[in-house]
């Protein structure tokens, strides 16, 4: 009997043991199954957004903006590399309910052809994408910028008002000051995150055409719509963004040159040749700290294309 | 539990004809015991096996999944593409109308000019065919009467295109009048093949 029992025990013994340690195989494997499919959502995620932010590109317009909204709290984490065209990298993860606050994130995601601007681990549920063109003078890229937060433009005149008039909430213009929202200051103004002071004294629409974005104690520079650029991001991808920019603004100078052989070749008579190519000179490796002095360059270059008989971009 | 049955035969059953027979069914009952334990053993390691293969299955299901979801998003990618390349300004008619391309851009980009923008593309391919009037072969460019550019290709095989019409325009002079020609053209654009 006592043998019986000895048999009995044991093999209760070891079916308890053995399935214990399938359950704990199952459970381990249900969980790492779990974090694979999050993780293959969070780089569908950031492949999505690099697609959906193709649409709401300016391409020939004044500016364009959508609003891209996930099904939880979404961190994009956004990382520019610089060095000659360069690119993003961009990656997604979701808020955790246990432990971290926020899940790894997923795979990043390469983006060559796109310029975004936005803080480096920014966070929300809703993202609103403001797309601006660059031109320099004549058109670089579509700048993009990713905004979760709500801002306050205070103070900001009409010209800069009207710009943004696409009924975007989370960029507001009147009586916002004292909602708690990230207050953007044209000139002066009362507590004031980013104060924006515009530069721009001769041949000018607005002084604001260009100028310095102060943000959390950094001063940014900017030309034209790359102003846009610099509240809405973080300093270390404004600048290597711009540095991706000038290279790019470069790169269309020297196509413009072999387009301007081709064009005389026809007939069609440019001479700005050799402004071009000293222009691709100085911008392919230009940084923020030239965009000014190259700012009154391109305009008088924009200029001679104006007045040439066959203009390369006019 | 051989260890408990030898200290069994020797302790507790005396040798006796009565205690043999005892000793064999004891014996019998332990072997259809260790039979039982086997079989347990086999059954638990074949229910595990099971279980393995499922979950290989699933996975196999979910991994393919995932190959399709990429290949889907490269496609949507290239399809969003038409769009934004006959905009980018290394193609676009500098008369800012949409889906606009500029004849002189293309023969440059067709060229070295391009082994810049290498990694630059989202795409597989860009190429660019003019379609009107209908040619009767298509002539590559640089040369005589050539009517398609090839802008960039990655060298992959079996490429998925999509595309859409374009106009391809350049500005000439005649007759001392500056005039901009366009032709119906065609933007295609080859999806980048994520599972080749």
């Amino acid at each position: 009997m006592g043998n019986k029992s000895g048999q009995f025990n044991f093999v209760w013994l070891f079916a308890i043991i053995a399935g214990a340690a399938i359950l704990v195989l199952a459970i381990y494997g249900a969980t790492k199954v779990g974090d694979t499919q999050r993780f293959q959502t969070d780089t569908e995620i950031a492949k999505e957004l690099a697609i959906l932010t193709d649409p709401l590109q300016a391409g020939f317009a004044e500016g364009s903006f959508g609003k891209i909204t996930f099904k939880q709290e979404t961190r994009i984490n956004n990382i520019c590399i610089d060095g000659n065209f360069g690119r993003h990298k961009i990656s997604a993860s979701t808020r955790s309910d246990i432990g971290e606050p926020w899940n790894i994130p997923g795979e990043q995601v390469s983006i060559h052809n796109k310029y975004i601007f936005s803080l480096g681990g920014a966070s929300g549920k809703e993202y609103y994408v403001f797309s601006k063109p660059f031109y320099f003078p004549y058109k670089v890229a579509d700048l993009t910028m990713l905004i979760p937060d709500d801002y306050c433009l205070v103070n900001a005149p009409e010209e800069i008002s009207d710009e943004i008039n696409f009924n975007m909430k989370k960029i507001q213009v009147e009586n916002c000051s004292d909602k708690g929202l990230i207050n953007v200051c044209f000139g002066v103004g009362n507590d004031c995150d980013i104060e924006v002071h515009g530069l721009c004294m001769t041949g000018c629409d607005s002084v604001y055409d260009q100028g310095t974005v102060e943000k959390f104690g950094a001063e940014m520079k900017y030309v034209g719509n790359l102003m846009w650029a610099a509240i809405f991001s973080e300093r270390e991808i404004y600048e290597c963004n711009v540095n991706r920019l000038m290279y790019r603004a470069g790169k269309i100078a020297e196509e413009f040159a072999d387009k301007a052989d081709l064009m005389d070749a026809r007939g069609c008579n440019t001479n700005l040749k050799p402004d071009l190519l000293t222009w691709a000179g100085l911008t392919i490796n230009a940084g923020v700290d030239d965009l000014m002095d190259l700012n009154s360059i391109g305009e008088t270059l924009d200029k001679n294309d104006d007045l040439a008989g066959c203009g390369i971009w006019n | 539990m051989e260890l408990t049955l030898s200290f069994l035969e020797k302790k507790k059953f005396p040798r006796s004809r009565k205690n043999y027979n005892s000793l064999a069914s004891l014996r019998i009952h332990s072997c259809q015991g260790q039979m039982k334990i086997q079989q347990m053993a086999f059954m638990i390691l074949a229910v595990f096996f099971f279980f393995v293969l499922v979950g290989l299955f699933f996975l196999g299901i979910t991994f393919r999944g995932v190959g399709e979801s990429a290949q889907q998003l490269q496609m949507e990618q290239a399809l969003s593409s038409l769009e934004v390349i006959a905009d980018m300004p290394e193609f676009n008619y500098y008369t800012g109308a949409a889906m606009t391309l500029d004849e002189d851009k293309l023969r440059i980009m067709s060229g070295d000019f391009s082994e810049a923008y290498e990694d630059f593309w989202p795409v597989a391919s860009i190429k660019v065919y003019k379609v009107f009037p209908k040619p009767e072969s298509f002539v590559k460019c640089p040369a005589v009467n050539c009517n398609y550019f090839e802008v960039y290709d990655s060298g992959q095989s079996d490429v998925q295109e999509y595309s859409t019409y374009v106009s391809v325009c350049k500005r000439v002079r005649e007759s001392g009048r500056t005039y901009d020609r366009c032709e119906a053209s065609k933007l295609v654009l080859g999806v980048i093949d994520v599972l080749e």
